[in-house]
Parts: C-alpha cells; structure tokens; sequence
C-alpha cells in the first residue's frame, strides 16, 4: 500500500502544497521531498532530538510526527533560522562559544534553544538543562551548550 | 516507511467507528508510542485514525466537575496548567517526567495510560488522585476509574470500538499536596525503573507505584498501616509495600532492587506530603 | 621560540557556519545520482553454520534489483589481522552478522525483501567470556587462524581463540616483588561500551562505466578505507576514490573500513548508480565496533615508602567475533601497561581473544581507559594498604622526564605532576566535606597506537593572490582538524587564517594521510602542513630573491608583501611572486606554487616479540581528573559535585578547541562511569537503542573546570601534542576513587550505576 494525501503547510515562511505519503515520517518528509537536510535522523524512536523541528512554535521529534499530520501547520527548521544569510543569536552564540564539535546533533540542538528562548526569555542553567535534555550530543559539547544558550538569552 | 491507511477525522463518531468495523486500528494522538511501537513492529496499524486535532479531545479545562483533561491534549501541556499546578500536582510532577520536552509537546496523557506500560509515569499520579477514565465508543460512553484501567503490560479495559475521550481529575480534590519520586538509570530522560506518587488527603496518604508490577498498582497495604493503624514508622510502614507489588527483572533495575526503591520512595513520598 | 601569531589563540571554527545552520554536508545530506539502496539480512544465532539461504522470494519481491551473500564476497578484510568476512561465508561468528545483502530502488523494497531471504543454521555452542574461550574445550570460532594474513608484530594462537597474545618483560619482575614490602593482587572487570556518535554509519558506493569506484563514506580515515578495499576487491588504488565528508562523530567506530565494502559488489553489478547504505541505530550498535570488555589481574609490589617495585598485568580482552582491529588495541594496552607511573620491573601478558559477541574495536581511549582502570584503582589500594595518601603515591611514582614506560621508552616533556596537582588544588583535595562525600582522583597517559611509520602529508597551494588552499587527508569529525590545521599553516606561512581555505579529504585530490585516530592528527598532519608551509615559504623567498635581485636572506614576507630588510623600498607582493612571477623584461620565474610536507614518525620501533621493550610511541600525553562525589545510600545514586581536568596539550593550538575537547571526553568518560553498559545474553545484544542504552545528557552533566598545561613537545608542531582521546581516560577512575572515599567501598568494575551502588552497600553491611 502506498497512499498518498495532498497537504498545505508553511515551511520557513513559504505556503508549500504537496502530495505526500502516509507512511512517511515528517524527519523523511523534510530530508527527502522538501530537501531541507539540515534536519537529522539519529535514531528514529524520539530519544536524541536530532531531528527536532519547530511545529507552529513549538519543537517537537520529527520522527514521530507524520507527514501528513503537518496539514494546515507551519514548520520551521534550521534552514529557516537565518535571515538573508544573517545568523540568529542563538547560532551566533553558538559559533562564540564553540557550542557543537561534530555539528550532527547542532541544528535539532538550535531548534531546541530557540524554543526555549521564545517561551522563556532568560532562561536559568536548570531551564536550558531541562527543554535540551531531549538532544543527545555524543561528543559532550554539553557545557559550552550552556554557555550559548545563555549568551544568546542576553542578546 | 510503513504500510497504513490514515484518516484525518472529522469527528469521534468516524473515530469509532473506524475502530468498531475495521481491524488493527490505532488512535493517533500524540503518536510518540504508537510510531516507535509501529517501526519497532509492536503495532501492525492497517489504518490509523488521526484524532488530535478534534476539538472535543481538546479539551483542558475546569469544570464543577473537576479537571478535565481532554485525549488530545499534550503533557507540557497538563504540566503547565495552572489548575493542576494548585490542586494535582502529582499529575504534574509526573508529565514532567515523560521522555523530553519536544516528546511532552506531542504525548498525550491519554496516550501515556492507554500504552498501558506499568512504568508510565503519569497512571501512579492519576491513581492517587482517583481519576476516572471517560471512555467512549459506539455503544455509548461509560467511566472507569484509573484504578481499573488497566488490565497487564499493555492492556487495558477498552474493548474494541472504543477510545479515550478524557480522563478527570474529580472534585474534590485533594486538600493536602502530592508528589511523584522517580528513580530512573540516569536521572535524566529514561523510563522509570520504579515510580511512586504519594498525595495527602486530610491526614490521610494514597499511594501508588509504577514499574513494579504487571500494571501500575496502589499500595494498599501501606495506605492501610499509615490511615488505619495509624503506623508512625514510615519506614516499616512502606516496606509493607512488598505485599502489593512484584516487580521483575529487566534492562533497567533488578527485582530486589526495585522492591528496595520501592519502599524507599514511598516512604520518602510520604515523608514529604505529610512534612515528617 | 619567535613569538606566535595564530597558534595559541581561539579562532573561529572553519566549519562553524555551515554547522549551526544546517548546511554542513554529512554522507546523507548529498544527492549524488540515481541511487539503490541497500540492506543487510543479519543472523539470528550468534555462532553456527550456515546450511542454506534461500534468496529466491527476496530477489523476486518488486523493486529488487540484486541480491549478494558471502560466496559473492571472495576475500576478507581487515586492519591488522585480515579475520573478517564482508558477508559471512559458511559460518556465523556473532549474533546480527550480515549474511547477504539486498539492493533495491527503495529503502523500503529492500527492508521487506530482507525479510523474505530464508536462512537455516546449524548451530554450534557459543562461548561469550573471553576466559571460557580461552579454555582447551572450548568451540574454536576460527578454525582458519593460523591461514590468516596478518602484520607480523601481533601474535595468534592457531588452533585457540588467542588472536594475540602480547607479552611484555621489563626488569626482573620477581626480584621487584621481593623487595616489595606489601603485595597486593586484584581483579578488575570493564564492561563493553558503545561509540554511539549520533551519526551512524553510512556509505554509498559508485562504480563508474569507465571502472572508477567512488565511495562516500562515513570513515574517519578514507586513505585506509582505500588500501583495504584495493585489497580486498584487487583495485587498483588509482581506480578508487574515497570521499569523507563531515563526520558525526567517530570515537574509533568509523577508524578502518566497516560498512563500505558491503555495497561493493552490489555497485559493480549496476555501474552509473549510487548503492547506498544507511545503518539504524540498532544496526550500527551491535554490528560496527564495541569496546572490548576487559577481564583483568593485577599485582603490585610496593615499599613502605610508597615506591612500586614491580607489576604483573594479565588482561583478557573480549575481541569478539572479528577481531582484525581489536588485536592492536590489546598490544597497545600492554606496551602502556604501568599507566602513567616509573615501575622498573614488569610482566604482563595481555590476550586478545575471540568470542561470539559483537566485533571489538577501536574506542576513544583505545584500551587506555580499560587498562589504566585496574591501574588507578589498584593505587587506592596501596595507598589504604601503606596509609599514605593517593594523591602522594601517585607523586611519588609518576612518570616524569627520562623515566621509562612499560616497554622501556624514555619520556620527554613531561609534567605529569602538574597535571595531578592542578585537578588536586581544584577539588580542595584532603578536606572531607562530608558524610557520604568523597573525592578521588586519577591519572592518565596515552601515546598514539599507530604502525611505527604511519605517515602524513601535506600540499599547500598558494594562490596567484596570495591566498592559499591546504589540501590533506584528515578528517573532520568534531575534532576541530579543520581549524587547527589551518592555523599551523597560517602561522608557518604567515598568512591570515582567513585566507586559508581547507576542505575535508577526498583521497583522488588531498594527500595521503594514515588515519585520522590516535590523537596524533595535530601532531602528525600539523608537522606535515608546518612542514608544507614552509616549503611553500621557501619558495615564495627563492622567487622574491630573483625578482628583487636580493640575497633571500635580506628579505621578509609579512604575509601581504616580501622586502628587504635593508631597504624596505625593495619589495614586491605575494600577488606579484604568486601569480607565476616574472621579471620586468617579461621572462618567467616560477611558475604557481606548491608546498609539499611529509611526515613520518623516525623515533618509533618494533617491540621485541618475548619482552615488549622498544619505542612504540610517537609521544606521550599525561593528564588527570579530580572528582567529588556525594552518594545517597539509600538508593545508591551518585552526584557528581566537582569535576576538574587537567591534560598536557604541549601548546594548545586553540585553546578553545583545546577545552571543547577536554569537555567532551570528561563528559565521555563520566557517562561510561556511571551509565554505560552494553548488555549481552548468550551473544544477544539487549540494549541496542536509545531507550536501552543510556548516555550522558545535558541535565546529568555537572560544570567540568579544565585546565591545560603547556609543557612544550619537543617535536610537535610548535610544541603541540595531541589530547583527543585522554580525558576520557581518568575519569571513570576518579569518580570511582570518589566514590570509594565516601563509602570506604571498593569498586573493581564500573558503571556505577545506582542499583551496583546500593548493592555494594548492602554487601558490605
């Protein structure tokens, strides 16, 4: 079986109608049909946050949304976080602190902090540890994690 | 990629229906057990019905009632309304716990029962609240209370056609406070190798425990010694726990040791809701 | 030493824009070509013999273009010890083995046609404790050993398990222990661990119409990848091209080949198309490498006075089913075997031994964090034993400069005594805080584990403006190679960091490189590119010389122009020398430049087969963890309170990067102390995914005080050493050393997770 659904979404500020498959994970969706591959797949069961996007806000494990669950949604992934080539304060941050080294888990760890930024303005180390918890960093960036979050919440 | 149908539905009636006449049917709410168990080949999903966005299932409100937590609401957003911050915050501490944040913005608490693990974190918390469980389905509705939810690991009492339409946390509520202790490998996002809530009603506690049995159980036992025979040692009052429950070995804890912070934690729960 | 301009500073990442925006290219992210896709049908018993696989419905199922198994796989493969089938042939060695494999036009068509090939086992008994496997009964795992094609510095066991045995003899061990006033003998265990880097393996494999293979591939060194495939396939090196992007991390998983020969054979069958192949979580577990679990004794003998006179090490590692890396790791571990301190009398044997678990191999650490556990433990002993503090013992035995390793290298540039004082004064070492409060502290050192002539080069290519492209075989996997290369290129040229260009390696255009393992890329490629540098700078001189018609010696280049020092209105531009210069007349004087550098190491040795002794280290990198720990006793679980480490960078090149490095193995390192464990039955391995296999996350990661000591190393690279590895090593050590202290428990195996806590207390009541 190989359905597929027509879909209307916003996707880094740009309406998109697409026919996707149902059987499709939104991580696939966004890697293999909308080519945005800064998202990335790591595990596919929701543990290490590489493939955290923003859905209307608020960041979520694309691999355990589907695809066609995105109707009517607005998406935002890392690609949709600079402006005219312009870094966001978080990846600016992230750049001064040296906060990423394989930069594999970096932009579901970017979408995580941006989230977090956008609901709580300036965060304590117990808030940054609690909403990136979910974003495993196999090479222990962990610390300068921190240190760019918190930066990037006094900009 | 996986093999299903989907239906976006328009109403819990479609819902249901779907449910009663089709088979390996699964409700899709927040989706984060039902697309791992689906990958992972838990679930064989012919057809899934998308039931998140029904505005009934979206429901989080207070009513005379009580708190009414609706099947498509989310557990960040539980653990951030303010109704179950002042009157339920066992419930609260426990949404907290499941997996990670961007996990807790899909996740329902509906989901979390219905999955029916014994170590989920939010069925202690509901437990000790004595939340009942509003089911529905094309032979009507009928309520159970949480304490009856659950039949084993990954069972519980819906029967096919039906689903969760809320859970309520019911009037009135508990006048002392709550807490959820979880012992975990890592402290961090993990499953629980042993969950307790414990909530103080007048000078009364309830207690429930997760991950040790084959369905999260209260801990009747302890509950008695402590409200009944009035057992001013909490320590021997919690290692009567042993009589409730009978945890098993697995990736995550041994046996003894789960029966070890099983008293540990309750014991602690109470210590904490009764200030000792 | 003239004073640095780049070295020694913290410029920015060359990779850091494309990292946080998400336009770094890793293998998946490219879009190379019509594409296959393969998948790998993976045995469900972990040692038997294959009787039959029927393949028919696989091949039959829609979409399917190929199906290959062993017998399409003629040879094998492997690093040291050429052990390792691509595709298991007519046996089984461990449990998820692959045993064919499919290509399909979809993830999905290949997924469900694995599923359709049919495999019937004979099985044979299993041994999974490398000490059973040892035994003279036990089942042989390979038969054929004594056949392989191995380098002759490892030592098999034909007819056994022993896939080497390496035996180390210094000084007179029994005459150590004769004037030993205190014995003390122990067994320690360590568990295998998994890599883990969050981008699994992956690779994709081109076989062009002209006959040119094109691999894309996760692998840490493509050089290596290039040699064992020209091997094992009989290419032609010229005929293979390797291309590693970024890398999601590596930690000694993605060293060697792993998966890209699987899709070799399938590639040539459908030349023009892209095969490619992408692991699971689940599959990059339990079939890629494992830290080999360490079964260990240790004796020491030891003078009231605190002196150790002699150590006796036996190790048993758990190589695994292949084992063609793994036999270097155990060598390593034994020519290391005193660990960071001067004892003069030393036996050690150390067995690398098969068994029906999953593949063993290179680890961050690469057997140091193994072996140096029994090491630091055991000086907790001693030190109880002779009621002399830890922390002196230490001193008192610590290596220092001309003391000797366990093979009988002289150490240079060594301040291994800082180190251990440093994370000492930080965690407030000799003041109890506390019931249930403890502090420890242990020491590290580690050289590179590499052939005595692993090589590296460089090109420099100056640009006819005077900008400059550094081409080299590393690799980028989070270390921070780019940026660090670039400023030993910058500062040997004396051209501004930001006018150098460097990209990750692709073995038709960078140079050879051996492999980016061992920390010794800084070193090794740094020496080269320094090297290269200053071949390009030699140049740019010769050719200002003749321009200006100015002895070379007059002249110097500030990285925008070349002038006399005598008369600063002799000069010219680097556009003027670089762009193929030519006199006023008209005639030509060079042509473009070109830098060359190549290194090889000339202070290593091969190791006496009976008694270990040589030189096996290129250079030596000491450093220490201190930790605090507070445990709760009733559940067991253990707060780290203070971390503090401290390691001997030489020059730190960039000592951000230098402390992102740190950071991450002491993070590393402190997941493996308290959480990591790969759990087995009967070969079966249980905890394969993220759910089951816990890491360190950012809310269980304490706040690390790091410091980096600078004891120049002679003939680094301006004094640099590398420090990828090492500060994983100490500290499981130190936070077990903690936890001892609050307890006055012992620990002989780690993680200490919170239920082996509780139960070590509840023993000892």
């Amino acid at each position: 079986m190989s359905e597929k659904m027509a879909i209307s979404f916003t996707v880094n500020g740009n309406r998109e109608t697409r026919e996707v498959e149902v059987g499709h994970t939104l991580l696939k969706f966004i890697r293999d049909e909308l080519h945005l591959t800064g998202t990335k797949s790591g595990c596919e069961i929701g543990e290490c946050g590489a493939c955290t996007v923003m859905l209307d806000g608020k960041p979520v494990n694309s691999c355990l949304v589907l695809a066609v669950e995105i109707d009517g949604k607005e998406l935002l992934t890392i690609e949709g976080l600079t402006e005219n080539g312009e870094l966001d304060r978080i990846q600016k941050a992230f750049i001064d602190h040296a906060a990423f080294q394989c930069g594999y888990c970096t932009p579901g760890m970017i979408m995580s902090a941006r989230a977090l930024l956008e609901r709580t303005a300036n965060p304590t180390d117990e808030d940054i540890n609690q909403a990136l918890s979910g974003n495993l960093c196999r090479c222990g960036a962990y610390q300068e994690i921190r240190e760019a979050v918190k930066a990037a919440s006094k900009k | 990629m996986l093999n299903y149908s989907y239906v976006k539905c328009k109403d819990l009636t479609q819902a249901y229906d779907l449910l009663e006449k089709e088979e390996q049917v699964y409700p899709l709410a927040g989706g984060t057990d039902l697309i791992v168990g689906m990958r992972g080949g838990k679930f064989a999903a012919k057809i899934i019905v998308d039931i998140k966005d029904l505005p009934e299932l979206k429901i989080l409100e207070e009513n005379d009632q009580g708190i009414v937590i609706g099947a498509a609401v989310t557990l960040n957003e539980i653990a951030t309304f303010k109704p179950i911050i002042d009157h339920a915050l066992v419930l609260a501490e426990g949404a907290h716990t499941v997996g990670s944040y961007p996990i807790r913005n899909r996740a329902t608490l509906a989901g979390n029962i219905c999955n029916a693990s014994p170590a989920a974190d939010t069925a202690a918390p509901l437990m000790v609240l004595n939340a009942q469980v509003k089911i529905t389905g094309s032979h009507g509705k009928r309520t159970v209370s949480i304490n009856e939810f659950f039949v084993g690991p990954g069972q519980n009492v819906l029967k096919k056609g039906e689903l969760v339409e809320s859970v309520l946390i019911p009037r009135p509520y508990p006048n002392g406070t709550g807490v959820y202790l979880k012992a975990s490998r890592t402290g961090s996002v993990d499953l629980a190798t042993v969950g307790v809530a414990v909530q103080s009603w007048d000078n009364k506690v309830q207690v429930a425990v997760g991950a040790v049995a084959a369905t999260p159980v209260r801990a009747i036992s302890v509950e008695k010694a402590v409200n009944e025979n009035g057992e001013k040692d909490l320590a021997r009052a919690a290692s009567l726990a042993r009589d409730d429950i009978s945890p098993i070995t697995d990736l995550r804890g041994s046996r003894e040791y789960r029966y070890h912070m099983a008293e540990v934690l309750i014991r602690r729960g109470i210590e904490k809701v009764m200030e000792v | 030493m003239a004073e640095l301009k780049t070295v020694g500073t913290s410029v920015q990442r060359k990779d850091a824009i494309e990292k946080v925006t998400g336009s770094a290219q890793f293998i998946e992210d490219r879009y190379m070509g019509p594409m296959l896709h393969a998948k790998m049908k993976k045995s469900t018993v972990a040692h038997g013999k294959i009787k039959n696989i029927n393949i028919e419905k696989a091949k039959a199922h829609p979409g399917v273009k190929a199906v290959l198994t062993g017998k399409d796989y003629p040879n094998k493969i492997g690093l040291y010890l050429i052990d390792r089938d691509f595709l298991a042939i007519e046996k089984v060695r461990f449990w998820g083995e692959p045993v064919a494999v499919v290509a399909a036009v979809t993830e999905k068509a290949a997924a469900e046609a694995v599923e359709l090939i049919e495999v019937e086992y004979d099985e044979l008994p299993g041994v999974f404790d490398p000490r059973e496997s040892m035994k003279d009964d036990a089942p042989i795992i390979h038969e054929d050993l004594g056949s392989y094609e191995i380098v002759p510095i490892f030592y098999p066991k034909p007819g056994t398990n022993i896939a080497n045995h390496f035996k180390l003899r210094k000084g007179d061990v029994e005459k150590g222990f004769a004037e030993a006033d205190v014995v003390i003998e122990k067994e320690y265990y360590v568990p295998q661990m998994q890599h883990v880097p969050i981008e699994t393996h992956k690779a994709a494999v081109q076989w062009g119409l002209d006959g040119k293979l094109t691999v894309w591939s996760t692998a840490q060194s493509p050089n290596v990848v290039r040699q064992l495939l020209a091997k094992s396939f009989d290419i032609p090196m010229h005929k293979i091209r390797v291309i590693s992007s970024y890398i999601g991390g590596g930690f000694g998983c993605k060293a060697g080949a792993s998966v890209e020969g699987l899709v070799i054979p399938l590639a040539k069958m459908f030349p023009g198309y892209i095969v490619r192949i992408v692991f699971n979580r689940e599959e990059d577990m339990q079939g890629t490498f494992t830290r080999q679990a360490l079964f260990s004794k240790l004796k020491t003998g030891v003078r009231k006075d605190g002196r150790i006179t002699a150590l006796e090490y036996e190790m048993i590692w758990d190589g695994g089913a292949y084992t063609e890396y793994g036999v270097n790791i155990v060598r390593a571990a034994g020519y290391s075997s005193t660990g960071a301190y001067d004892i003069p009398n030393v036996k050690t044997d150390s067995y690398c031994v098969y068994t029906n678990n999953s593949i063993g191999g290179p680890v961050r650490g690469f057997g140091m964090c193994e072996m140096q556990w029994g090491i630091e433990r055991q000086i907790e002993e001693i030190a109880k034993q002779l009621d002399i503090d830890p922390l002196e013992v230490r001193m008192i035995n610590g290596m220092k400069k001309g003391s000797t390793t366990a093979a009988g290298q002289v150490v240079q540039d060594v301040d291994y005594h800082k180190c251990l004082k440093t994370v000492a004064d930080q965690i407030g070492w000799g003041k109890k805080e506390g019931k249930f409060r403890g502090k420890g502290i242990a020491g590290l050192v580690k050289c590179p584990a590499q052939p005595s002539n692993a090589a590296s080069s460089a090109i420099i290519r100056i640009n006819e403006d005077g900008t400059a492209h550094v081409m080299i075989g590393a690799t980028e996997m989070g270390q921070g190679m780019l940026t660090v290369i670039s400023q030993i290129a910058s500062e040997a040229l004396n051209i501004p960091i930001d006018k150098i260009d460097i990209k990750v390696p692709d073995t038709d255009f960078t140079p050879y490189e051996w492999q980016s393992v061992g920390s010794r890329i800084t070193y090794t490629c740094g020496t080269s590119v320094k090297r290269a540098a200053e071949d390009a700078l030699g140049q740019i001189y010769r050719i200002a010389a003749d321009l200006l018609e100015t002895p070379q010696a007059d002249l110097t280049f500030d990285g925008k122009m070349v002038y006399s020092t005598k008369d600063p209105e002799i000069k010219a531009t680097i556009r003027e020398i670089a762009d193929s210069c030519k006199k006023c007349t008209g005639e030509g004087i060079a042509g473009p430049i070109i830098g060359r550098g190549s290194f090889v190491p000339t202070n290593m040795t091969n190791l006496d087969p009976e008694t270990g002794q040589g030189n096996p280290g290129l250079f030596y990198c000491f450093g220490a963890t201190g930790a605090e720990v507070e445990v709760d006793p009733e559940t067991g679980v253990v707060t780290v309170l203070q971390l503090a480490a401290a390691i001997d960078a030489g020059q730190a090149v960039n000592p951000q990067l230098c402390k992102s490095q740190l950071h991450g193995g002491t993070i590393m390192g402190l997941s493996t102390a308290l959480y990591e464990e790969v759990k087995f039955d009967k070969g079966v391995m249980l905890n394969r995914n993220f759910t089951d296999y816990k890491i360190s996350t950012i809310d269980n990661t304490p706040h690390i005080e790091s410091f980096i000591i600078e004891t120049p190393e002679t003939n680094g690279p301006y004094g640099a050493r590398g420090i990828g590895e090492q500060p994983m090593i100490a500290v499981a050590p130190a936070v077990a050393n903690a936890v001892c202290d609050a307890l006055d428990i012992e620990f002989n195996t780690f993680p200490l997770t919170p239920e082996k806590v509780w139960k070590a207390i509840q023993d000892k009541k």
